[in-house]
């Protein structure tokens, strides 16, 4: 900045601005040109004849023949997209303009490109979107040319900071309006679920479910940069505990709306077992900072103990114990063989505990597949597990309660939903005591820590026996429903899927692990065309996230700061503790 | 100023020696702290006076000599040494950057808090009394340094004086006799200096003895009760400020040295202590501040 | 008799590849601390470049002469590594070279699985294991112990080609100018870049040379036992870390010997400890953690630490 205090410069001094920002007078244009061509893209047809395995969804194809105006599937997201832009570019009091319409320009992008490739590979070549055989069909291009345009837009003009809602209304309505959020949250979960169908019949399963998630990010970045999330989270922190009994009673719901039938229960008790496991994961490695690489093994010490002791014909103890008890004698196992796992942080830190974890889940591994003691049945693995059974219902039952009929696999479902709500409460609860917070401290600095009183050689060995014993619970659950234990299901490549969960979600939050776990285990569900794709895909989403997002999708609100780009910190001083360790006697 | 008349010994250090390799950081190092004394400890940069801070408080075992509280032999492990009640904050301020200033001093609170993990786990009542009375504690002691604003502010995001501050706060949320303060007022101006040493002051009257390290001579003859220079790991003058400002050898050794002595002194002590800080590779920290 | 002698010769023939693994990731982490996870499946790729190369783009009558096709194929097999591990570094670690230490052992996570399930996908027919042609002297010299034991001749190539490979490295690190920049940036990357140092250009250096002799090995390895499968990047390469943390980690004598013990070790406790063959895994392991906890400086780290 100069000395001058004079506000704007002599027309005639100012230089010619240069490249895309000779734009910015006309943002406004730019908005709402971004705006229709995104309508008008969702107007056009998208595919110039009907593709080999059957029409694309949307009618992408025939609509402009038939009902040019009936919009459905990703046109219609498109037309939100467009008309929101619209609206957006014309209303300047609707504040962070810019920011929405960026939110908004990237969701555009996003659902034409996943369409229009899809439409391409599937369809053989541009012509199916282009020009073919006397039919055009330039709705891709034109839709992406909106969110471009609509992106460049939001790039010219200047990026508002997310703006803070304070709206406060009476505790009645506030309420009400969380209810009204979190029935609308558990129809969304249902439709994501849902979305594109799954198995033979659904051939474009993948691509609707990609677009429609391109769609919904697009529409809660929009939502997020309007500060409408920001303020919906602090109502869910104004009334905690009822929006945790809601969430969880939507949860205990989920089998109500379309996603209730036997498969999808059986898909979200899966996704469930391993957001417990990954939540616990995270006390270990995003509350205490310790990288644990083999803690799926945490999860199968669970499952083989619950398989020995559930009378299957071949487990080796043979003997059958109520569920409940099973369950804590996994826990509790799994806790002994956390804290031998954890011994080594007493002398060991950082890189090389990675390393001593990794060899712990490794030698479980191997020991598993040959057998030892007879306990893991090895290759065969432990087949005929007995489902769990309570008041003389199996709970791989389908249940009828009145006239509401629910689909097998429900039970194991609400089990599982039992369990990560345990789970996230003993999370809560511990990341803010004592015990939490002598973690977070060691995490942070494990020398000032100690300085501080806190001996951390038991306090991390907790952290490992705390994580390792919601594995074990975890486990028990896994076998009865699964019932066949094999090592198989533990191997390395397990313990690395679930360190990406957490870091994926956002290391030391609670959401973040679910929301991870979520991702990683219906992204396979959903894109079969890609199976054999899907670790290629996974290992190269690592190393992007570790670039691109290392705070994950729902980062700490302490470790935000530390994580996010921002100008240098404070300087401190000298040295930081990261760089040079002071020898421990 | 005049110094309390208290008799009793709080902490003490006899012929305490540290050896790092071939280099000996510190070398037969006694002395003894009074029950609400202010003990100022200078020498020249490397002169062994943050290794001596190390062995006082369990960071280092000394190779040699003892270091007693209350005429009890210190544990040789920091942790149980901050339990016992001696606290200390660091000459690179080594906060918990990513914790707001109330949790930091929480964390200061640990030892003198009653939690099970079960109580941790179920979040009754015991538990909620517990930390309403930290939280309480917590409030007092940034009301006391000053820094009550930034209650829920990072601590990475505090100016450099607040840090400080902080750090202090911290150290004094775990309830100590003595208070060990690595340079202080390092990096300060006039103000914040004279702020600080207001608030050490007003630590002593709260009945803690406190020891400073510090360059700022000046800051150290006008604050300290009793002064210690440290040359080449030796204690070389013990007294009141106005002793050590008269006497020839400070003078000499450290105020006066010719300047290649004084670097070669230096260099000489900075080795010492890294080949000290030389940990083992895996010894770094995971995932910390950067 | 003889069936000790030949475990310690198979164990002196694995633990010469395991050092010439080792000494990538020994000097990775002697310059970057960084425990390079996907070093092992740049010895994998290696191996699967070479033979690729061997069958679809050698012409047959190249092929059957051994000491033609040798050092085509060493030569191919550490071209293909070194690229692997320079492109590695250049697009997934460097751009993590300040970020906390947690990120970039993920990110090595992340490139290991990838480069493992893109040979998987894209190499014909990799899901299985694959035949490797024998590029060396087929038979084998039988020392007159006992009932004889056995070595074959592609074993000794290991062993000869390891030792000369390493001695090699030594000799570069310590005597060239090159070397002296390499040790430099690897005690303070700030004093080396204030002595006139290029550090990046040093870390591309320290990758590719690691990256070349991973190549090498898996080029040897493949002739060695006849099959590859891309299962093998994994097993040896934490066997090479291991070797790599036992000779005390970023020293280059220091993995040979490391890598020699791991050897011995893997084929004696098949042989001689309960469990047997099945669980020679598993002893390694315990060794790996035991160094790691009571001796992480390793056992030749602590009196100098010739950093790569």
């Amino acid at each position: 900045m100069t000395a001058t205090t004079e506000k704007k410069p002599p027309a005639h001094a100012a230089p010619r601005p240069k490249g895309i920002a000779a734009l910015k007078p006309h943002t406004t244009t730019l908005m709402v040109v971004g705006g229709v061509l995104t309508l008008l893209g969702s107007f056009l047809p998208w595919a110039t004849f009907v593709l080999n395995k059957g029409p694309y969804p949307a009618q992408a194809t025939l609509q402009n023949f038939t009902a040019p105006l009936a919009s459905s599937g990703f046109r219609l997201h498109l037309v939100l997209f467009g008309i929101a832009a619209i609206v957006v570019a014309l209303v300047k009091r609707i504040p962070a303009r810019h920011r929405i319409a960026r939110a908004l320009g990237y969701g555009t992008i996003a659902v034409s490109v996943i369409n229009g490739l899809w439409i391409t590979v599937e369809g053989g070549g541009l012509g199916a979107i282009t020009a073919s055989e006397g039919s055009v069909a330039f709705g891709a291009i034109v839709a992406l040319i909106g969110g471009i345009v609509l992106a460049l837009a939001s790039r010219v003009g200047d990026l508002e900071p997310v703006p803070e809602i304070g709206w406060k209304f009476n505790r009645w309505v506030e309420w009400l309006i969380l209810l009204v959020v979190i029935v609308l949250l558990l129809l969304l979960v249902a439709a994501v679920l849902t979305s594109g169908g799954f198995g033979a019949t659904a051939t474009y399963a993948g691509a609707v479910f990609l677009s429609f998630l391109a769609a919904l990010g697009g529409f809660l970045g929009a939502l997020h940069a309007a500060g409408l999330l920001g303020w919906v989270n602090a109502l869910f922190d104004r009334h905690r505990g009822y929006a945790v009994i809601l969430l969880l009673v939507a949860a205990l719901c989920l089998p109500l709306t379309s996603a209730g039938t036997e498969y999808w229960m059986t898909v979200a008790t899966n996704i469930g077992v391993y957001a417990a496991t990954a939540i616990g994961l995270n006390i270990v490695v995003g509350l205490a900072g310790l990288l644990d690489l083999g803690y799926v093994a945490f999860l199968g010490i669970g499952a083989f103990v619950a398989a020995n002791l559930s009378g299957a014909a071949a487990s080796a103890v043979g003997i059958h114990l109520p569920f409940p008890l099973v369950m804590v004698i996994a826990a509790v196992i799994a806790g002994i063989f956390g804290a031998i796992v954890g011994s080594p942080t007493l002398r060991v830190r950082g890189d090389y505990l990675a390393i001593v974890t990794l060899a712990f889940g490794e030698i479980f591994v191997r020991s598993a597949q040959n057998n030892i003691g007879g306990l893991t049945g090895g290759s065969n693995a432990i087949p005929g597990i007995p489902p769990v059974e309570a008041f003389g219902i199996g709970f791989d039952q389908a249940l009828r309660i009145g006239p509401v009929s629910l689909p097998r696999g429900v039970l194991y479902y609400f089990l599982i939903v039992l369990l990560v709500a345990f789970v996230m409460a003993v999370f809560a609860n511990l990341k803010y005591s004592r015990l939490g917070r002598a973690w977070i401290a060691i995490r942070e600095d494990e020398d000032a820590a100690r300085a501080m009183g806190i001996r951390t050689g038991p306090v991390k060995i907790l952290a490992f026996l705390i994580g390792a014993m919601l594995a074990g619970l975890a486990g028990a659950i896994f076998a009865h429903k699964t019932a066949t234990v094999s090592y198989e299901s533990f191997r390395f490549l397990e313990s690395v899927t679930l360190l990406a969960a957490v870091v994926l979600g956002g290391m030391g939050t609670i959401p973040g692990a679910v929301l991870g776990a979520s991702i990683l285990f219906i992204l396979p569900e959903k894109l079969r065309e890609f199976a054999d794709y899907r670790l290629l895909l996974f290992g190269i989403a690592l190393v992007l996230i570790m670039r691109y997002r290392p705070q994950g999708l729902v980062p700490d609100a302490h470790r935000r700061a530390e994580l996010v780009e921002e100008p240098e910190p404070i300087d401190t001083g000298g040295d930081k503790p990261t760089t040079r360790e002071a020898v421990a006697p | 100023m005049s110094a309390p008349t208290t008799t009793s010994t709080v902490l003490a250090a006899s012929g305490v020696t540290m050896q790092f390799g071939g280099l000996r950081a510190l070398n037969d190092v006694s002395f003894s702290l009074n029950e609400g004394e202010i003990i100022g400890l200078i020498g020249p940069n490397g002169a062994g006076k943050t290794t001596l801070f190390n062995c006082l408080t369990g960071l280092y075992t000394p190779t040699s000599g003892t270091v007693s509280f209350r005429g009890e032999p210190l544990p040789g492990d920091p942790a149980l040494v901050t339990e016992t009640g001696v606290a200390r904050t660091f000459q690179n301020i080594r906060l918990f950057p990513s914790m707001t200033a109330e949790e930091n001093v929480l964390v200061g609170r640990h030892v003198r808090m009653k939690q099970s993990p079960l109580s941790s786990l179920l979040h009754g009542p015991g538990f909620r009394r517990s930390e309403r009375e930290a939280r309480e504690r917590a409030a007092e002691l940034l009301e006391f340094v000053g820094l009550r604003r930034v209650t829920d502010e990072l601590a990475r995001n505090l100016p450099y004086g607040d840090q400080r501050r902080l750090e202090i706060a911290r150290a004094l949320a775990t309830e100590p006799s003595v208070l060990l303060l690595d340079e202080p007022t390092a990096g300060m101006n006039a103000a914040e200096t004279e702020n600080t040493r207001q608030l050490i002051l007003k630590i002593r009257e709260t009945g803690i003895s406190v020891v400073v390290i510090e360059h700022d001579t000046k800051f150290i003859f006008t604050l300290c009760d009793r002064v210690l220079v440290l040359v080449q790991g030796e204690l070389l003058v013990e007294g009141t400020p106005d002793e050590v400002r008269g006497d020839p050898r400070v003078v000499e050794a450290y105020l006066g040295a010719p300047p290649e002595q004084v670097e070669a002194q230096i260099h000489e002590a900075q080795e010492a202590e890294e080949a000290a800080d030389h940990g083992a590779p895996g010894e770094k920290q995971l995932g910390g501040s950067s | 008799m003889s069936i000790l002698m030949s475990q310690i010769v198979n164990g002196l023939i694995l633990g010469s590849l395991i050092g010439l693994i080792a000494l990538g990731y020994t000097m990775v982490y002697g310059i970057i601390q960084l425990i390079n996870f996907a070093h092992g499946e740049v010895f994998m790729v290696g191996a699967y470049g070479a033979v690729g190369t061997a069958t679809f783009v050698l012409p047959t009558a190249v092929t059957t002469q051994w000491w033609f096709l040798l050092p085509i194929m060493i030569v191919i097999g550490a071209l293909v590594s070194m690229v692997v591990a320079i492109l590695m570094e250049r697009f997934a670690y460097r751009p993590l070279r300040n970020a906390p230490r947690l990120a970039p052992l993920i990110t090595a996570l992340g490139v290991s699985v990838a480069l493992q399930e893109a040979v998987r996908v894209f190499y014909p027919e990799a899901t299985a294991a694959i035949p490797f042609p024998s590029i060396f002297i087929p038979g084998a010299l039988v020392l007159p112990i006992g009932d004889g034991v056995p070595i074959q001749y592609s074993g000794i190539l290991i062993v000869v080609v390891a030792l000369v490979l390493a001695f090699a490295l030594n000799t570069f690190v310590e005597q060239t100018r090159l070397g002296r920049a390499m040790r430099a940036t690897a005690q303070d990357r700030d004093v080396a870049r204030l002595m006139g140092i290029n550090p990046d250009r040093v870390i591309v250096l320290t990758f590719a040379l690691g990256g070349a002799l991973a190549g090498v090995a898996g080029v040897l390895y493949g002739n060695f036992y006849n099959f590859i499968n891309i299962d093998m990047g994994f097993q040896n390469g934490i066997f090479a870390f291991t070797a790599a943390v036992l000779g005390g980690i970023g020293n280059i004598r220091g993995a040979v010997v490391g890598g020699l013990a791991i050897g011995l070790i893997k084929s004696l406790a098949g042989q001689y400890l309960p469990g047997g063959g099945a669980y020679d895994y598993v002893w390694i392991f315990v060794v790996l953690i035991a160094v790691l906890v009571f001796r992480p400086q390793g056992f030749f780290g602590e009196t100098e630490r010739v950093r790569a």
